[in-house]
């Protein structure tokens, strides 16, 4: 998991009124909590850009004026019109204590079912998860290229290497629906043939629950 | 047309729109969406138009979500027809939004057949939008 640096301010004033204030000048006001104490802090908008605007989950290094805390965020507040930056919480790290957040999917190739006319249908694009500092993943690697119309991707799919995935093993992540202009799937026969060979050595892992994987990038 | 299935009150109180939206006014099922801006009743007969609007321009690809859902009877008197004697008759329906409520959704295109989708949608809607992209899109 990727680590980006903040730098950040404590605040003296709390409370709406020199939030606001905050807020005018560009800054965003934020808290830090999970640890001994709650730690109130602000940094300006652009600090974010990295951050939330990214298809990856990050560690956060929060520098303030005395010392610096790693947390990840835990929540994020937008203005509804505008779309700004409001407030954000971050969640502090304890020393092999798991913390849960939401990573981010990748899908990797384009499915088979696809360039035969289906539709790639995602229906959970972030999964909760559950680890330690060190263990976090910054995304989860899913490899779609061998799924066919009809078929799904479900999360005990997924290998969880070091972490534990917080949803119901038989939740559906990804299917690829049929589709008016789907055709017919003609490799079956050539790539079963051809595979047969070659997937032997490696059936035994594929029994393992391998099959359509996914891998952690940490 | 959209229109609820039952009610539990014939006819409502006109009400006033104060504030911005909070609920429904984050990206939560497509990859792109158009935000209201300002506060506006909109009809299910709107709201239709621009849903066939943007699905013709998709040619059949993508999936489109409709945000809003035009759940309020708006009731009118028939012409020529004097004050008084009650509350008129159910006329049509509408969708009460706020500034910042996402109205319609997108996905399974990509963003200038997305733009152009939503655009023209836009175009069939008493309110201006915005168009705005999921915060974590990649593209592809």
């Amino acid at each position: 998991m990727k680590v980006v640096t903040i730098e950040g301010t404590k605040r003296e004033e709390l409370g709406s009124k020199s939030a606001k204030q905050l807020r005018r000048e560009g800054n965003v006001p934020c808290v830090i909590y999970g640890g001994k104490e709650n730690i109130h802090f602000f940094t300006p908008e652009t600090s974010f850009k990295d951050l939330l605007y990214t298809a990856e989950a990050h560690t956060v290094e929060i520098k303030l004026n005395d010392g610096s805390t790693k947390a990840v965020i835990r929540d994020v507040q937008y203005h509804p019109v505008t779309d700004e930056v409001e407030h954000v919480d971050f969640y502090q790290f304890q020393p092999g204590v798991p913390v849960t957040i939401e990573v981010p999917i990748n899908l990797i190739g384009n499915a088979r079912g696809v360039r035969n006319g289906g539709r790639l249908k995602v229906n959970l694009r972030k999964l909760r998860v559950k680890a330690t500092e060190e263990n976090l993943p910054g995304k989860l690697d899913i490899n779609i290229e061998k799924l066919r119309i009809g078929q799904a991707i479900r999360v005990n799919e997924v290998n969880a290497e070091g972490f534990e995935i917080d949803h119901e093993p038989h939740r559906v992540i990804l299917t690829i629906q049929t589709a008016r202009n789907a055709v017919e799937d003609l490799e079956d026969d050539e790539d079963e043939e051809g595979a047969e060979g070659e997937e032997g050595a490696t059936e035994g892992a594929a029994a393992e629950g391998g099959e359509e994987t996914t891998t952690a990038e940490a | 047309m959209l229109q609820p299935k039952k009610t539990k009150h014939r006819k409502t109180f006109k009400g006033r729109m104060k504030g911005n939206a909070h609920r429904g006014a984050q990206i939560a099922f497509g990859s792109f969406a158009i935000k209201a801006l300002d506060e506006v009743f909109i009809t299910s007969r709107q709201i239709e138009a621009a849903r066939i609007a943007a699905t013709r321009f998709m040619k059949r690809e993508g999936q489109l979500w409709i945000r809003i859902f035009p759940d309020k009877p708006i009731t009118k008197k028939p012409a020529e027809v004097r004050m008084g004697k009650g509350k008129g008759a159910l006329d049509h329906w509408v969708a009460v939004v706020k500034p910042g409520r996402i109205i319609f959704e997108l996905d399974g295109v990509n963003s200038e057949v997305a733009k152009e989708a939503l655009r023209l949608a836009a175009q069939k809607l008493p309110v201006k939008t915005k168009f705005i992209i999921r915060r974590d899109y990649a593209g592809a």
